[in-house]
């Protein structure tokens, strides 16, 4: 086996601080990039819009009220928010944003942040089961079923990207990236590209697959799993959505538009690659905002057609690069 | 004799104990006695199993015991691997059954001393070497398993069937297996497995693809591959708990054990197609598997399919091993069929601990019935949190156990692209695609067996009673969710035993042993697991400690949103039917529901509404079509031989001498 | 045209291709899946634009325009015609659901690698490394003609076959002579024509184009 390790084997202590400002940007950045989301949605809309930074004002609101208990919920319901936190906190240590050298070194596998983000969503829907409402049950056996069904592609990619470099790392992906620009720019890159685009938007809960603003019991996904969740729990859970749906874009993007990410840890090229990424995360997430001003969300039945596309790119990114290359 | 030797002589004779005291003892004690010296036996059992994981070797004949052929025994390390999971879960659940019979479900004498040596043969089927000494040991194991199953017959109707299903297959699956082995040392000229193996690389072909395809037919019904797993749902569920634990923990895994044995050790691996045969096989199997166990809301049937699904994956492993060996990339091999091996391992400390806490859930509800549950989380904490490390596991989810055999199925299989040729590189997707698609469901049904068996509010009169178990269930459910967490984040510490296993069976250098220690460990001590695993549980806790100091520790107790309509009663609950709904329309061409809607309408009008009663079946449709037309005919050709008895003596002492002397004149003319 | 670009041009041209005959399964919406087959004919033009500029065969600028015209203009005008004509923009019922049906064209996908890589490797030449690419779409269209109810969707998947086998031709013999070109062209012209104006009849007939209806006529 040719595990061909670029980057990563040590952990060193730039790395760690590397790691330190990937947790810290997605923890402050995320809530912006969702105010800021909404803001070009509104401004598409024709309104005026509550402006950039009303998650964080929502956010200090809801920290400040009391923490409550509904009846009959218990340990799993109350950690819950906090495991998808953490586990959200880790990916994004993980994935190399800034700079390819973080300080997890070969634990930011492309498979374990996979697994890492489904162990906050299985987390989630859990607390949604522990309520005992229709409402939480509806919301986690939606999600789960949506989860199951996007793993195959997420890993069907993941395969399509490795094959070339040898490695499921994300450090090691991410440098052959850098390295060779027509990587990026491959049938293989675009397909999966186009592939993982999906069921970025299918795990981040957003338009076609599920409708982040909608409280209708019809249509709710991840808002029903949560309906339960009030004052400082809430506050975790938005975090955690608001994390989820930068780190999704960060992995897209650290995946399919490498450039301008740091080999090294040097201060220059790290704070560089920072003011690139939230560039580059920002301008995703507009170009995502202003679609979905354009989108009907898709019944939850149609959700799989959706899935199914995109696992049949991912299958002819795989097939691309074995046949191609 | 060395510590090998010495250790299976300490087992048989334990298990003469353990059995004696399963017959004598008075009922008070029995339960005790037997747990006590069953776990002494398999204690016993990991002694032997980790002597020979740690280098040792151990053969010895034995001339007098089975008269013509005698008894021949090897233990090496593939040997040894299967020994010390057999002995590490019969120690876990003699304890277990310790609780389980004292405490009200006393399975009788008989049963009681069947019990442990059913263990022994577990412990004995790896350990043999000659081929007569194999298959003994391989129907002392599927009779004592019969038996076992139909412990409780006279309480429930269908363990009959689930007998009368097991005892079929178990019985075809030994015949194909007799099969295989018998013709294998007729053509080698020599029964015992070293004999076999020296002259396996000089039989045509055609014998040693039909060999191979036997034994696969064969291990594979026991391990459950589809479409040979019917009788798996059936007996599995049926068994008294401890004995399902048994069998879905580690019997299963004797199947895999016959296949690597024949194919890779005695064959001494063979062309492209077996190994692609073998995949297509553990593919199907994971899908099919996992996809019945997500719509299913029985809690053992729904561990029975989880087996199924994971022995696929084990077989998919060990066919890729098969397939990359005979590319000639032995490397490749040796990491698929460690992979394969550590997903034997961890699926038996999982599915161990996850049937001795569905055992416990029934114990204390007497329903087996996830629609009819809930609400275990109060009353019985400990379960929960056992079963919770399980289904972690079982969901192949970061710190569970499953996640790191999974993960190095998955990176072997990535990694064959570096396999010239188009068959593989068809192959390899679709392997990589049943593998992420078992992965995915795999977290919705243990979401579905964990959130709506233990959380939520109780569904049924049952589930609202239920207490938690003895001290001795809990310890064994504790010891099974102690080795799976260690499996799961320190499996590196397996390493250098893996590749001394895998270093056996596969003819390859100790370079690879080398590489898959050198894998392994890196995985156990840099790769994820520990780093990922402390990492979340250490942020977790954090953010714990940050938000009691932000916000305080009380916490006030407050209604359900309820619409505005009165509290929600527990009826109102998602049920894990309902949770599986969706999977179920998603796959409804696989899958094939039934479902009916009943309305009864109030007498006076049509539009008022009475009652809406609702049922839905889910039949395993791979059993459906393809058992009953075989059933059919069996029953057919059935009637037609009645004619042939017509209750005459003298007709069937006519039958008896006419065929022996067709048999004779068949002799004479072939000499 | 250097050879390094006419090559990627090549590469991509081929990725459309397929991505088109593929959409053209995914989608429900006929006038979609209209707009999708004249990407892929354009495409298709754009393959035997970049072949004549690799291999140095002008006369293949002429195909390509042809073929461009024709495919991405002609056949999708027409087929856009007939749908106004009948007044059903959805296929609202196909035979096997999108979703399995998408999943039936991975695997078609990954057959018609598996088939075309002898034959791709036995060339060499660039063009025909993307063969596979030509078989993929006449396996698809094959299924389409197959799985789905519509007059309209049948144009379609006669439509995708006919541009796989144009493809094939193109990839593996770098460019069928032009006057085979034209008359199969001719051909295709009259096929569409013809379906169109079944298309109409069956609409005025039955007030539906689904084709499963046309078991009546047997009655």
């Amino acid at each position: 086996m040719s595990g061909t390790m670029v980057t990563g084997t040590t952990t060193t202590g730039a790395g760690i601080a590397v790691s330190v400002l990937q947790v810290a940007l997605t923890v402050v950045g995320a809530p912006l990039l969702v105010g800021m989301m909404r803001q070009v949605r509104a401004r598409m809309e024709g309104r005026a819009g509550a402006g950039v930074g009303q998650p964080w004002r929502d956010l200090r609101k809801l920290m400040r009220k009391k923490p409550l208990d509904p009846h009959g919920t218990g340990p799993v319901f109350r950690t819950a928010p906090l495991i998808q936190v953490a586990t959200t906190l880790m990916v994004a240590a993980a994935i190399p944003f800034v700079s390819v050298d973080t300080g997890v070194g070969e634990a930011a596998d492309l498979i374990a942040v996979v697994a890492l983000l489904t162990l906050g969503t299985a987390a989630l829907a859990l607390a949604g089961l522990d309520t005992g409402t229709a409402f939480g049950g509806m919301g986690a056996s939606r999600e789960m079923t949506i989860t199951a069904l996007a793993e195959p592609t997420v890993l069907m990619a993941a395969f399509a990207l490795s094959t070339r470099v040898g490695s499921t790392n994300l450090p090691a992906i991410v440098d052959a990236g850098l390295k060779d620009a027509g990587r990026v720019v491959s049938p293989v890159s675009v397909l999966a590209a186009f592939a993982l685009a999906a069921v970025v938007l299918a795990e981040a809960g957003r338009l076609p697959v599920d409708n982040p603003s909608t409280h209708l019991e019809l249509t709710m996904v991840h808002e029903a799993m949560v309906l339960e969740y009030s004052g400082p729990d809430l506050a975790l859970v938005e975090l955690a959505a608001a994390m989820r749906l930068s780190v999704l874009l960060g992995l897209w993007s650290a995946l399919f538009l490498p450039w301008g990410t740091a080999t090294s840890t040097g201060v220059l090229a790290v704070l560089g690659a920072t003011a690139l990424f939230v560039v580059k995360v920002g301008v995703l997430g507009a170009v995502l905002a202003a679609g979905e001003v354009f989108m009907a969300k898709l019944r939850l039945f149609r959700v799989p057609e959706l899935l199914a596309g995109s696992f049949l790119l991912a299958v002819l990114a795989v097939a691309a690069s074995f046949f191609l290359e | 004799m060395n510590l090998i030797g010495a250790g299976l002589a300490c087992s048989v004779g334990l298990t003469g104990a353990a059995s004696a005291a399963g017959l004598a003892l008075p009922r008070r004690s029995r339960a005790t006695g037997v747990g006590v010296l069953t776990a002494a036996l398999g204690a016993a059992g990991v002694v032997v199993g980790v002597a020979a994981l740690s280098g040792r070797t151990f053969s010895a004949c034995l001339p007098d015991v089975l008269p013509l052929a005698g008894v021949y025994l090897g233990v090496d390390a593939l040997s040894g691997l299967f020994i010390t999971v057999a002995g590490a879960v019969v120690l876990a659940v003699a304890v277990y059954g310790i609780g389980y019979h004292g405490h009200g479900h006393d399975p009788g004498r008989a049963a009681s001393a069947l019990f442990p040596l059913f263990a022994l043969a577990m412990l004995l089927v790896p350990a043999a070497a000659s081929v007569s000494t194999f298959l003994v040991c391989w129907e002392l194991m599927a009779v004592t398993s019969l038996l076992l199953v139909l412990t409780e017959h006279r309480r429930r109707e269908q363990v009959r069937e689930a007998g009368l299903w097991y005892a079929v297959m178990t019985q075809l699956g030994f015949v194909l297996i007799l099969f295989a082995l018998v013709w294998l040392a007729a053509a080698a000229h020599g029964e015992t497995f070293a004999a076999i193996r020296a002259a396996a690389g000089h039989l045509s072909p055609a014998v040693r693809g039909t060999v191979f395809v036997l034994a696969l037919v064969g291990f594979g019904s026991k391990a459950g591959i589809v479409p040979l797993h019917a009788w798996l749902p059936r007996a599995h569920p049926e068994a008294p708990s401890p004995v399902s634990a048994l069998m879905s923990a580690v019997m299963v895994n004797l199947g895999v054990y016959g296949l690597i044995r024949v194919g890779m050790g005695l064959l001494g691996g063979g062309p492209r197609w077996w190994w692609l045969l073998a995949m297509a096989a553990g593919a199907v199997s994971a899908v099919y598997g996992i996809l019945q166990a997500s719509v299913t809301s029985d809690l053992k049937r729904l561990l029975a399919y989880s087996t199924t699904e994971n022995m696929g994956l084990i077989v998919l492993g060990v066919g890729a091993a098969g397939l990359f060996g005979s590319a000639g990339k032995p490397q490749l091999a040796g990491i698929a069929l460690a992979a394969a091996l550590l997903h034997v391992v961890t699926h038996s400390a999982f599915k161990a601990l996850l049937f001795a806490g569905a055992g416990s859930v029934l114990r204390a509800t007497g329903t087996r019935d996830l629609d009819a549950l809930g609400g275990l989380r109060q009353a019985m904490p400990v379960t929960t949190a056992a079963f919770a490390v399980g289904a972690l596991g079982a969901a192949a989810l970061p710190g569970g156990a499953g996640f790191v055999s999974e993960w190095l199925l998955l990176q072997s299989l990535i990694h064959g692209l570096a396999v010239p040729g188009i068959v593989v590189s068809v192959v390899l997707p679709i392997a990589v695609a049943a593998v992420a698609l078992s992965a995915g469901l795999a977290v919705a049904t243990f979401v579905k067996a964990l959130g709506t068996g233990f959380l939520a509010r109780p569904r049924s009169d049952g589930a609202a009673r239920a207490a938690e178990s003895p001290a001795t269930m809990l310890a064994a459910m504790l010891m099974l969710a102690g080795a799976a967490t260690v499996l799961a984040v320190a499996p590196g510490l397996a390493g250098s035993w893996l590749a001394r296993a895998v270093a056996g069976v596969t003819p390859v250098g100790p370079a690879v042993a080398d590489a898959v220690r050198t894998k392994l460990t890196v995985l156990g001590s840099t790769m994820s697991p520990l780093v990922v695993v402390a990492g979340t549980v250490g942020v977790t806790v954090v953010l714990a400690g940050l938000l009691r100091l932000v916000v305080g520790v009380r916490r006030r107790a407050v209604p359900l949103w309820d619409c505005g309509a009165g509290p929600p009663s527990a009826r109102m609950q998602y049920t894990a039917t309902s949770f599986a709904e969706p999977l179920q329309r998603v796959f409804d061409d696989v899958l094939a529901p039934e479902s009916d809607v009943d309305v009864t309408p109030v007498v006076e009008s049509a539009y008022l509404v009475e009652r809406v009663s609702y049922h839905r079946v889910v039949p395993d449709r791979i059993e459906h079509r393809l058992y009953a037309p075989v059933l059919i005919a069996v029953r057919w050709c059935g009637e037609r031989a009645r004619a042939l008895a017509n209750g005459s003596v003298h007709r069937y002492l006519g039958y008896a001498f006419s065929s022996l002397v067709i048999l004779l004149v068949a002799l004479a003319a072939v000499k | 045209m250097s050879g390094a670009a006419s090559v990627q041009v090549l590469d991509f041209a081929c990725g459309v291709f397929l991505l088109a005959g593929v959409g053209a399964l995914w989608r429900r919406a006929l006038s979609a899946v209209i707009g999708l087959l004249a990407v892929q004919g354009a495409a298709l033009a754009v393959v035997a634009a970049a072949l004549g500029a690799d291999e140095h065969h002008p006369e293949l600028y002429a195909v390509a325009a042809g073929v461009g015209v024709l495919r991405a203009g002609v056949l999708p005008g027409l087929a856009r015609r007939a749908l106004a004509a009948s007044g059903e923009d959805r296929e609202s019922e196909p035979l096997v659901n999108v979703a399995s049906s998408l999943l039936v064209a991975a695997a078609l996908v990954l057959l018609a690698y598996a088939v075309a890589q002898p034959l791709a490797r036995l060339e060499g030449s660039q063009g025909s490394r993307a063969l596979p690419v030509g078989l993929a779409s006449v396996l698809i269209g094959l299924f389409m003609l197959v799985a789905r109810r519509k007059a309209l969707s049948q144009v379609a998947g006669f439509l995708l076959l006919d541009n796989g086998i144009t493809a094939v031709a193109f990839l593996a013999a770098a460019g069928v002579p032009l006057l085979v070109e034209i008359g199969v062209s001719f051909d295709l012209l009259l096929v569409v024509l013809v379906l169109r104006v079944l298309t109409v009849r069956m609409q005025s007939a039955f007030g539906t184009t689904d084709l499963d209806d046309l078991r009546e006529l047997h009655d």
